[in-house]
């Protein structure tokens, strides 16, 4: 009886072992947005490989960097926005990527390519962009809709919903006021404040999740949001219209960088490639209809994909859109500027 | 909470423990030390207790007096910046309306669980297992998922609409989402089981004799309901009460889901801090002054029944 318990014991012993020295290099950590990498292509990446995948959500940049800064979890892959990247870079907290493990990024549009926030892309690679826009319910919304200013006015009060993002919100005022969206600083914010003073009891529902819902559900009539629940919804019903704002707006760039602290620098370098793949990407642009700046992925896309407008902008549109900067420390202001304004 | 709400000898029954002062050991014949035992069978619950409410408690305390930099890492400067900001009108704007939002939703659920409580305690033995179970099995779900639902029923083109529009009491469809009729109805939903429980385990161990002791007295059912039905089960609706009101204050998922973000309450302003506004230590200066709130609270409550006891 004791020899049989003693040799379980040792085989459970070898067993955590091997599996232990297998850990150090068939493991992969994601730390990435809820609903943006689709569940069949992480099992497709860890059946063709045999890495062993791990996958964290957040929901938003800032939940990923309060974690990262705490030194909280050891991740192999994240996917900050470009103004968290900046600041990611600045901070020396990635690791730099070595391009030749990634041969696929030739497939990325060189316009999503060297943006000022990671020249060279030494430390980041585009995974999806996308823009802020408008979408109109024809249905109950009769008025030409052009930019902003059409949607926050008096008339509409009730049937609006719009990101529950202070940061979008105060760049939407400072489009609106020609003011450069980065230049969030004291005097501007004073400057805004009476618009959104007028714009913010207008809304009924703040929601940065899923937008579409109230808009599906007919309980408003106008939003203000992300491009991808624009195309869905553009897909779902004809009533919806898409219209990018004459004000301007916001490009954001998501991209896939690696933290220094990642212990499988190889096996993230191999996801990213495979995310580059153009049936890979396309596969996610499906799911996920933001601007794919995958130019082999949208060869294989439908013309029907291709012409949503709320994925992709004409090219008269994109020069319109502006990129986030990191704010540091402003961003608690501008949190309390809006929180006050809805208070009220 | 539960503590405090069961009868008073219990508290006596393990002398120099709970320090409920009569029971504090003398020297002398009787003298046996229940010490070591004691802290044996308790070091579990004392463990946790230190890990899971001390320890968080102490950090927040901690963390709401440091400063933080660009990225949101904490600095440990000494600084009381974050309540300077933090006893501003609007916050405290905010505080009172999350308070007013669970004063609501207390009363509700008290005027609702209070006789669905006595009526399943005063049901048939056999019943009362069943009735219990109704009140849970909704609770068996996510409450993310029973909200998601709420939203469906009642949305402008959703379940309760539709019905009041074919049923011909409403011409147009009403706008009942996102509306603070729907944070209160959401809560309500939400929190009322936590004020059924106890207030069902006190009704059921009332002593009926004690009632028709009240009506051969001369009592009408009026009398004998304040005057003695309520007192005896005062510790369940005390415990009901703690058990809505303290977790409605700071709850932010179904006042942001249903009531669309357009009322911030304490918590949603809380999380946003700790996340989107990268400034854990306001956040954590907020939080600390919500606990305060909830042990002025507690123990008002506490004062409250000693004085009637």
């Amino acid at each position: 009886m004791k020899k049989i318990t003693l040799l379980l014991f040792t085989l459970t012993a070898l067993g955590l072992v091997s599996s232990a020295s297998a850990a150090a290099t068939k493991n992969l950590n994601i730390y990435c947005w809820s609903e943006y990498i689709p569940q069949p292509i992480i099992d497709q990446f860890a059946k063709e490989t045999g890495v062993k995948v791990t996958v964290e959500n957040y929901a938003s940049n800032e939940e990923m960097l309060s974690k990262l800064a705490a030194g909280g979890g050891e991740y192999d892959i994240i996917q900050p926005s470009e103004y968290v990247i900046e600041a990611l870079v600045k901070e020396k907290v990635l690791h730099s990527i070595d391009h030749s493990k990634i041969p696929n990024l030739k497939n990325i549009e060189p316009q999503f390519l060297n943006m000022p926030f990671d020249p060279g892309n030494k430390f980041s690679v585009p995974f999806m962009a996308g823009t802020v826009g408008i979408v109109v319910n024809t249905d109950l919304v009769k008025d030409e809709i052009k930019g902003f200013s059409d949607v926050f006015k008096p008339a509409n009060k009730g049937k609006i919903v719009v990101l529950d993002d202070a940061r979008e919100i105060v760049s939407w005022a400072l489009l609106s006021k020609g003011i450069n969206v980065n230049q969030v600083t004291e005097k501007n914010l004073q400057k805004i404040k009476p618009l959104l003073e007028q714009w913010l009891p207008l809304v009924k529902v703040y929601d940065s999740d899923s937008p579409k819902t109230a808009l599906l559900n007919g309980d408003v009539s106008l939003g203000v949001v992300w491009g991808g629940e624009g195309a869905i919804l553009l897909n779902k019903n004809k009533k919806f219209r898409w219209v990018i704002p004459s004000e301007g707006t916001h490009l954001f760039i998501d991209s896939l960088a690696i933290p220094k602290t990642a212990k499988n620098v190889d096996n993230a370098e191999a996801f990213i490639n495979f995310i580059l793949r153009p049936e890979i990407s396309k596969q996610i642009s499906e799911e996920f209809p933001y601007l794919n700046p995958n130019l082999a992925a949208r060869e294989l896309m439908t013309k029907k994909q291709l012409e949503n407008p709320a994925s992709f902008p004409s090219e008269e549109e994109m020069k319109k859109m502006q990129i986030f900067k990191d704010i540091g420390t402003k961003g608690s202001d501008v949190e309390e500027l809006i929180t006050t304004l809805k208070a009220q | 909470m539960w503590k405090s709400s069961s009868p008073r000898s219990k508290h006596n029954s393990m002398p120099g423990f709970l320090g409920s002062g009569s029971g504090v050991p003398r020297k002398g014949r009787h003298h046996r030390d229940p010490g070591l035992w004691a802290w044996i069978v308790l070091s579990p619950l004392i463990l946790w207790l230190l890990l899971f409410v001390i320890a968080p408690t102490a950090m927040l305390t901690l963390v709401s007096f440091a400063e933080r930099d660009s990225l949101g890492r904490i600095l440990w400067n000494f600084s009381l910046q974050n309540y300077a900001r933090a006893f501003d009108w609007v916050w405290l704007k905010i505080l009172l309306d999350s308070l007013f939002y669970a004063f609501l939703t207390t009363v509700i659920c008290l005027a609702l669980g209070y006789p669905a409580a006595y009526f399943i305690a005063r049901a048939p033995e056999r019943w009362r297992g069943i009735l219990l179970m109704l009140v849970m099995v909704p609770f068996w779900t996510s409450f993310l998922i029973r909200t998601y639902a709420w939203i469906s029923i009642l949305s402008k083109e959703g379940l309760l609409n539709s019905l009041l529009i074919s049923a011909g009491i409403f011409k147009e469809p009403v706008s009942l989402l996102y509306s603070p009729f729907a944070i209160v109805l959401g809560l309500v939903y939400n929190f009322l089981p936590f004020m059924i429980l106890p207030i069902y385990t006190s009704v059921e161990k009332l002593d009926n004799a004690m009632v028709e002791a009240a009506y051969d007295l001369g009592a009408g059912p009026l009398r004998a309901f304040s005057q003695v039905i309520i007192p005896l089960t005062r510790p369940g609706i005390a415990a009901g009460v703690m058990l809505v009101f303290v977790p409605s204050i700071a709850m932010f998922a179904i006042t942001t889901l249903m009531g669309g973000g357009t009322n911030p309450t304490i918590g949603e302003v809380i999380f946003k801090q700790f996340t989107a506004g990268r400034n854990q230590p306001f956040g954590a200066a907020l939080g600390t002054i919500l606990l305060f709130v909830f042990i002025l609270t507690f123990w008002l409550a506490r004062s409250q029944r000693e004085r009637e006891d």
